[in-house]
Order: structure tokens, then C-alpha cells, then sequence
């Protein structure tokens, strides 16, 4: 056998055939692309995901599972089941192993988004990402007890401006009929996108939290008990509970015996979590479903293959006279045998190509739309090893069905005649 | 161009071209066995088979070509007993020595006229050897010779008239200069001076490169144009 004549019978063949096999090809590109999509953007998101908090070393909540204490401080779902004590906050302050610390206290809403109670240790010491700090886009950070600072999200979706006046509501839910009408917010700065839950939550002081709160003792506000902002301004207000604090140690070294102190607590039951760990088994969660997805995709490719041999054996009847002169002029049962098999391996190598290609340019073109509307941020990098080997299966497989053809062609062809066409 | 009767003396050569015994084959087991006349053709010289279909002309040439072997008899080309040779070794026999003209649908359809006619110098290293290694420049005079234009050889030969595309097919058997060349009724898909332009180029240039033309066709009168006739008859 002689495998420059094959190859170059094989891509004269392909092109030859190519309106038909331009709409197989598109099929394998758009199932390919599927593939390397879905994998691509797993590892993407994983990435982003895992990014969502770095530089905290331990998050303190009241006693709950370390899913459920991610859950409701990093991205704001599901409600805390306890608060802890602010004295217990101001004994961790003392603590000298801790080098800061950030008080979140949850509880309300702005339409929908969560409102974080917290001070000024938030812009200054919580990271994400590759450490990079939460900074202004627009504005200033609260300085006053009814100032309140909008995430990227929040503000882009409202479509609100610094200076505006916003009222918060009581409890979670996108529509809550208690709000808090009586202690209206200033907008005072708007956050930079960081493409995390950050953006899509407001956030106010622990004092503005409390005032407004005053007169809401019983779960609705009683009037005439409420404040307004000229009152509460000659006030001060100290919590008697915040929902959980971010905590950044001086030596992380000790960041596993503080997590044991702090789980051990004997004054108040506390749970102490690592986020790096509690992200992992989120992850490991939700992988399940991401690798039920990559497997759908994986039919599909497998769908497209079977339908690339239908339409090669659907071919073969047609070629089975240029097969009769082929042989006729010498060519073995395995060179007209392996034609098959190259065209396949052409064929899912063109889709592999043009896939990488469609995919480029479709996450080229939405990247900034999901950076602008969901606040995800993808970007474009080179294939990393997992992917190339996913990649590199598509034409391995290819070659493999390309045999089904190559197998009828070289059976029938042992036993032909002269100029007898097969396979009709 | 030299002219072309039976009487025009190729080179004369003592050997063989092709040379048959005792051939007996049959496709099926059920079916009766198919025999055929012995053949001792020199080399160079021509020989015309007519019969009736079904009279296993196309079997002789199945078997002539190695492409099946005889349930009993021997066949030999060029003093190379077939039936010894491996079935890989049959196709690489068949590339060097063996040049096939078929009654129609003789090309690949994807190949340009011209890659058609050097197919055979691809196949085969042997074939490239006796075209002194250019077988595009002896493509093109043996197209040249056949009278297709310049501007059809790079076409797609599926556009080409049927004459036009047996006298490519001609070229390919030709090209290489191989011992034999069969021709399975390679005229009868062309009308009559067609068909006798067609027969005067294969001879003739068979002639002047030594090659030796099975001819196989159930038209009677063009048996003179050959050295030996052969007449098959129905099964027996």
C-alpha cells in the first residue's frame, strides 16, 4: 500500500463529495463545538467559582454545616439558622492571631438582592479572585448611617445612580410588603464588577441596620416607634448580633487550630469554616451535574459519528465503479479499504479545526455581553491538556467508524471480479 | 503513425505474453464449470475474444488479470504463473504489467484526465520507470496522441464526452508501456467511426510500446484488426 496515493485519493474523494459531506462535517463541527464548549466553560466557571473568595482564611457562623454557612455568606443563598453574639465578635477582635476581621449581618433586602450589613474592613481586606481587592466604581464607600453601597449587578439591573434614594425592605423575597419606608437610603458609591456574589448585593453599615430596625421589635414596624434619619443621626448603635464574620489570620499556619478553638467554643456554639475547602465539596456537588452534561454532549458527537458511516455507506453504492477501476489498475484491497478510513479521519479533523475555530469566535463575541448582564467573566485562553485529549478523541473515534466501511469495501472487494461493481 | 493491420509486424519477441492451460472456473459451486480454450499469445501480438454474453468473457478476463484464480488450469503473464502469487502480490503484478480498459465508467471521477492517466504510474514504480520517470510528459503526448485538447486535461473527467473519456482510459493502459492490456468491450458504448478511430490509436500505439491487447467485444467485424481471434462459446 502506498500511503501518499492514498491520501491523495482520499482528500480528492472528500472534496469531490464535498456538498454532501460539507453537511455531515457542519453536524460534527456543531456537535464538536458543543463538546469543547461545555468543557471549556467547566473549567472556566470551576475557575471563577473557586475564585469567589480567596485571602479569608476562616468564616465564623453560628453552629451549621460548612455548605450551608457558604451557602448563606459567599453567595447569599438560604437563610442563616442562628446569629452570633457581637460580644463574641468583640472577642475574636482582641484575639491576637487575628489580623482583621469583617462582620456580615444579613437579614434584608433591596428588590431582591441580599443587604449586607458590614464596615469598612470589607473594602479593605475581602479579595477574590487572584486576590484582588472589591474597589469603587463609582462614589465613595458609606460613611453615614443610612449610606448604602450598590454591587455592580444591582446597580446595572435597577439602573441606578450614586445619590439616588433606595428603601430597603425587611426579610428576603423579591417583593416584600414590609419595607423599611421610614429610613430611606442615599446611594453613595456603586462597586466594580467582580463577575461574583459581591455584585449582586447591597451594603450598608451594622448601625444602619440596627436603625433600621428600631421600632421593628416585634417582626413589623409599630408606628410612631420607628426612627427617621434626623433622630437617628444624634444616636449610636451597637449590634447585639451579626450573622458571621470573614477572618483573616496573621500566621494562616494557625488557621486549623483557630478553626478547632473556635468549633470548641464553650461559650457559644460557633462553626468555623475554610472556604477553600467548603468550595471544593460545593463543587464536587454540583460536578455531578456538569459531568451528566458533558456526557449528553459526548452522545451527541457519538450521534454525529453514526451518521457520518450512514452517509459514507449510502456513498459507497456510488463508488463502487470508481472502486472497479482502482483495483483494476492495481490498487491492493487495502488501499481502496483505507480510503474510508482517511476520509473519516479528514473528515473529524476539518470538524475538530473549524469546531475550535466557531468556538473562539462565538466566546469572543459573547464574553463581553455575559460580563455586562450576568456578571460572568470568561476569557479566552488556549487549550489546556484535558481538552486537547477530549478534542483528540473525536477523529481516534472517527477512525474507528471510518472501519465499518472500510471492512464492507475490503470483504467485498477480495472476492471481485474485473470491472464487477460491488456493492450495490 | 505506422498503419495498423494484422499484418504489421510488432516487435517480434520469442517470449510470451500470455499463456493459458486447461482454464476451468465457476463463481458458484452449483454452477456448471466454465472452460476455456488454451492461449499462447507472443508478445506483442494481439488477440480478439468474441462470444456471446454469458459466454464467461469476462470471467477469462477476471482471471486473465489475477483479480480471481482458476479451479483449475494455469494462467501465465509475462512467463509469471498467477495462481503462485500471493493475493497482494496478484495487485502488484497486475499494476506493473497490466493495463484495463472497461466498457464504460473507466475513470475515477474525482481525478482530473491527466492524474487518471498517470494513476497507474503512482501504483506502480515500474510503470513510472518506463515513462523514464516523467509521466506527466508521457501523459500528455499520449493524450496528445488521442486527441484530447489541452484545455479537457485538468477538467472533471465526468464532464467529458464517453469517447473522449475511453481514449483516457486508453492512455492509462497504455501509459508505462505494461506487457498486456485488456479491453472489455471498450467500443461498444461509441458509434461506429468512433469505434474504429478508437481501435487504429489503441493498436497503434500498443505497437510502438510492445504491449500485447486482449480484445474483447461481440462484434465480429473487427476481428481483423488482430493476430489471433478466439470465438468462446456458451457454458459447457
Amino acid at each position: 500500500m502506498n500511503p501518499r496515493l492514498a491520501f491523495s485519493l482520499a482528500l480528492a474523494s472528500l472534496w469531490h463529495r464535498r456538498r454532501v459531506l460539507t453537511l455531515v462535517c457542519l453536524t460534527l463541527t456543531l456537535s464538536v463545538s458543543l463538546l469543547l464548549g461545555i468543557q471549556y466553560l467547566r473549567t472556566e466557571v470551576r475557575q471563577s467559582f473557586t475564585s469567589t473568595i480567596s485571602g479569608t482564611d476562616l468564616i465564623v457562623g453560628a453552629r451549621s454545616g460548612q455548605l450551608n454557612l457558604l451557602l448563606y455568606t459567599v453567595f447569599h443563598i438560604g437563610d442563616a439558622t442562628n446569629n452570633i453574639r457581637w460580644s463574641t465578635f468583640e472577642k475574636l477582635r482582641e484575639d491576637p492571631r487575628i489580623d482583621w476581621l469583617i462582620p456580615i449581618s444579613l437579614g434584608d433586602s433591596y428588590r431582591g438582592y441580599r443587604v449586607v450589613a458590614t464596615d469598612r474592613n470589607f473594602l479593605e481586606h475581602f479579595r477574590y479572585g487572584q486576590e484582588q481587592p472589591v474597589t469603587l466604581a463609582d462614589g465613595e464607600w458609606f460613611s453615614d448611617v443610612f449610606h448604602v453601597v450598590l454591587g455592580a449587578g444591582v446597580a446595572r439591573e435597577l439602573q441606578h445612580q450614586t445619590g439616588e434614594e433606595v428603601t430597603l425592605s425587611h426579610g428576603g423575597g423579591r417583593t416584600s410588603f414590609s419595607n423599611h419606608e421610614d429610613t430611606p437610603f442615599r446611594i453613595t458609591g456603586i462597586l466594580e464588577a467582580t463577575g461574583t456574589p459581591v455584585d449582586q448585593a447591597v451594603y450598608i453599615s451594622l448601625e444602619g441596620m440596627e436603625a433600621m430596625h428600631v421600632g421593628w421589635e416585634s417582626g413589623v414596624a409599630i408606628p410612631g416607634r420607628t426612627l427617621t434619619p434626623e433622630k437617628a443621626r444624634g444616636m449610636t448603635f451597637a449590634p447585639e448580633a451579626i450573622t458571621a464574620a470573614y477572618v483573616g489570620l496573621r500566621n494562616p499556619i494557625l488557621t486549623f487550630r483557630l478553626q478547632r478553638a473556635l468549633n470548641q467554643s464553650a461559650e457559644e456554639p460557633l462553626s468555623a469554616i475554610l472556604p477553600g475547602v467548603a468550595l471544593s465539596e460545593l463543587w464536587r456537588l454540583m460536578g455531578q451535574f456538569e459531568k451528566a452534561l458533558l456526557g449528553i454532549t459526548g452522545f451527541v458527537v457519538i450521534t454525529s459519528l453514526v451518521g457520518l458511516v450512514a452517509v459514507l455507506l449510502t456513498l459507497q453504492t456510488q463508488r463502487a465503479h470508481e472502486i472497479a477501476v482502482l483495483r483494476a489498475t492495481g490498487a491492493s484491497t487495502g488501499l481502496v479499504a483505507s480510503l474510508h478510513v482517511i476520509e473519516c479521519l479528514a473528515l473529524a479533523l476539518v470538524s475538530c479545526l473549524m469546531a475550535m475555530v466557531v468556538g473562539a469566535a462565538l466566546l469572543a463575541g459573547i464574553a463581553p455581553w455575559l460580563l455586562d448582564t450576568y456578571g460572568i467573566s470568561l476569557t479566552l485562553r488556549p487549550l489546556n491538556r484535558t481538552e486537547w485529549a477530549l478534542l483528540a478523541t473525536v477523529p481516534a473515534a472517527a477512525a474507528l467508524v471510518g472501519l465499518v466501511p472500510a471492512f464492507g469495501t475490503w470483504r467485498r472487494t477480495r472476492t471481485q471480479g474485473l470491472g464487477e461493481i460491488t456493492g450495490q | 503513425m505506422t498503419s495498423l493491420t494484422e499484418t504489421t509486424g510488432p516487435l517480434t519477441d520469442p517470449l510470451p505474453a500470455l499463456t493459458t492451460r486447461g482454464l476451468g472456473f465457476r463463481w458458484e459451486p452449483s454452477q456448471p464449470m466454465l472452460r476455456f480454450p488454451d492461449l499462447d499469445i507472443p508478445r506483442g501480438e494481439h488477440l480478439f475474444l468474441q462470444g456471446a454474453s454469458g459466454s464467461g468473457k469476462s470471467t477469462l478476463l477476471s482471471l486473465l488479470s489475477g483479480m480471481q484464480i482458476p479451479h483449475s488450469g494455469t494462467v501465465s503473464i509475462l512467463d509469471t504463473e498467477l495462481q503462485r502469487l500471493a493475493s497482494s502480490a496478484r495487485d502488484r503484478f497486475r499494476a506493473d504489467h497490466i493495463g484495463v480498459i472497461f466498457q464504460q465508467f473507466n475513470l475515477v471521477p474525482y481525478l482530473s484526465a491527466l492524474a487518471n492517466v498517470t494513476l497507474p504510474c503512482r501504483l506502480s514504480p515500474r510503470r513510472r520507470q518506463n515513462t523514464r520517470s516523467d509521466p506527466e510528459k508521457d501523459a500528455t503526448e499520449l493524450l496528445k496522441l488521442l486527441a484530447i485538447p489541452e484545455d479537457h486535461w485538468q477538467r472533471k473527467v465526468t464532464r467529458l464526452s464517453i469517447g473522449q473519456q475511453q481514449r483516457i482510459a486508453a492512455a492509462r493502459a497504455l501509459i508505462g508501456a505494461p506487457g498486456i492490456i485488456l479491453a472489455d468491450e471498450p467500443t461498444s458504448a461509441l458509434d461506429t467511426d468512433n469505434r474504429d478511430r478508437f481501435l487504429d490509436l489503441l493498436l497503434g500505439l500498443a505497437n510502438e510500446r510492445g504491449s500485447s491487447v486482449v480484445f474483447v467485444s461481440h462484434d465480429r467485424g473487427l476481428s481483423s484488426h488482430f493476430h489471433h481471434q478466439i470465438h468462446l462459446g456458451g457454458a459447457s
